[in-house]
């Protein structure tokens, strides 16, 4: 219990911080006409093919005691960043970064360019465009943006067993839990903790593509379909 | 308002794969009332608009409302679209599809306060016949009544000048000659200089005024009446 409940509190913040990070970045990559933007496009997607050993050792050394962020750290706040909560907070935000830029960066560039130019010419700022028109027309992309990265946050284990270790009640989440029970050969608890994640993203699942298909369909946007409606 | 309201003189080259460079270099004077830019397909005709409402920026020239500058390339002026008080109707409305008739149509009255903004609402809604209509969103409305929105959500402001794209572009002559009749109306108590594009003769001959042929990016006739003779056509 002690495990999920960190879980869902790493995810919740997790979600928070990627969500506030999460827009500007997916709205600069959709609108900006930097040259160099692939750039930042692509050290945004790394974590979809690294391998969590890899970003999580990277992320190991840089928040060690002699790496670049520990060390800051520990000047800062007078205590190390590897194995604390606040460590995982940093390196789930890094790990989940695509699952929410890119619904986001996908939705804002599905809004028909003409309402922004029709926006702009009625007066309105960026900013008036972006929470008038934008983000209005990009719900479906924000509910996936945010449960994909929650949903993702809760189901790490690479990047958490790299960087936070399998400290009880500080960095032991769920995942590692089960891992941890596999490992002492207790399969029935460790099964019934796996049964409530497979569950818990199932349910996540379907309901960001169930909200995803309500938003389509009250769209405005004809969908074809080769099955005759019911 | 004076004759020659708007001064357009630009030059914007614009260069796509696997298509030859397209060259727009125009210098027109509008004064207030209908002028009708008539030309073929690609003749830069929509090029035009977006250069005249800042949505393209020309590689050189000057655009002026009135003793207003929004465009100098020579001076490095280029006002943004938002702040050059122009409407613009585009070919496919743009209607904001989340947004009810009113809200749309009061969407460019945001610095009013909330009484001055239902006023000029119910004013404009009253002048092209949509009042039943305030609370049904875009897609609810026929390709006529989106019409009269696009064309209301543009002059509430009370623009300097407007701009049409092709707006009727699906509509039947009847409600056709019906909404010009009501932007012909409002344009005689607020004379502005409407810049309307076309390909159709039709419209040419039910919106009056003057007629400016354009073809390959150049202005090829600017007669003083709309009459469009076959040799214009031909050209």
């Amino acid at each position: 219990m002690e495990a999920l409940l960190l879980s869902i509190r790493l995810s919740l913040t997790v979600s928070a911080i990627l969500f506030a990070i999460g827009v500007p970045l997916a709205y600069w990559l959709t609108f900006s006409r930097w040259p160099a933007k692939f750039l930042i496009e692509a050290i945004v997607a790394l974590p979809l093919v690294l391998p969590p050993t890899v970003l999580g050792f990277y992320l190991l050394v840089a928040m060690g005691s002699q790496g670049p962020l520990g060390r800051f750290w520990q000047t800062a706040f007078g205590h190390g960043l590897a194995f604390t909560f606040t460590g995982l907070v940093i390196a789930s935000v890094l790990y989940s970064l695509p699952f929410t830029v890119q619904p986001l960066v996908a939705s804002f560039e599905s809004v028909d360019r003409k309402l922004l130019e029709a926006s702009a010419v009625l007066g309105a700022s960026r900013l008036r465009t972006f929470f008038r028109v934008i983000l209005p027309l990009s719900i479906p992309g924000v509910i996936s943006a945010i449960v994909l990265s929650f949903a993702h946050t809760l189901g790490e284990f690479g990047v958490v067993l790299m960087v936070g270790g399998n400290l009880a009640g500080a960095t032991r989440t769920v995942s590692i839990e089960i891992y941890d029970r596999v490992q002492s050969m207790d399969y029935a608890s460790a099964n019934q903790i796996a049964l409530g994640l497979l569950i818990f993203s199932f349910v996540v699942l379907s309901v960001v593509y169930g909200v995803n298909r309500y938003f389509g369909r009250n769209s405005g946007r004809g969908i074809w379909s080769p099955w005759p409606a019911k | 308002m004076t004759r020659s309201a708007l001064s357009v003189n630009v030059r914007l080259e614009r260069s796509q794969r696997q298509s030859p460079k397209f060259v727009l270099d125009v210098s027109l004077d509008f004064s207030s009332g209908p002028t009708i830019i008539f030309g073929p397909s690609g003749a830069g005709k929509s090029t035009l608009l977006d250069c005249i409402a800042g949505l393209l920026k020309p590689q050189g020239g000057r655009i002026t409302v009135g003793s207003e500058t929004l465009f100098d390339a020579t001076a490095n002026i280029d006002v943004r679209p938002e702040h050059r008080h122009i409407g613009y109707v585009f070919q496919s409305l743009a209607l904001f599809p989340h947004l009810t008739v009113l809200q749309n149509v009061t969407y460019g009255l945001a610095p009013l306060p909330p009484e001055q903004q239902n006023q000029r609402a119910s004013e404009i809604l009253s002048a092209f016949h949509i009042e039943e209509l305030r609370l049904r969103r875009p897609s609810e409305l026929s390709g006529g009544e989106q019409q009269r929105v696009a064309l209301a959500r543009s002059l509430v402001t009370q623009p300097r000048l407007l701009l049409l794209d092709e707006p009727m572009t699906g509509l039947d002559a009847e409600l056709k000659a019906s909404i010009t009749q009501d932007l012909l109306s409002w344009n005689a108590q607020r004379p502005i200089p409407i810049l309307y594009v076309t390909h159709n003769d039709e419209e040419v001959a039910a919106l009056g005024g003057s007629l400016v042929f354009l073809k390959n990016g150049r202005v090829v006739e600017q007669p003083r009446t709309n009459t469009l003779d076959a040799q214009t056509r031909s050209r």
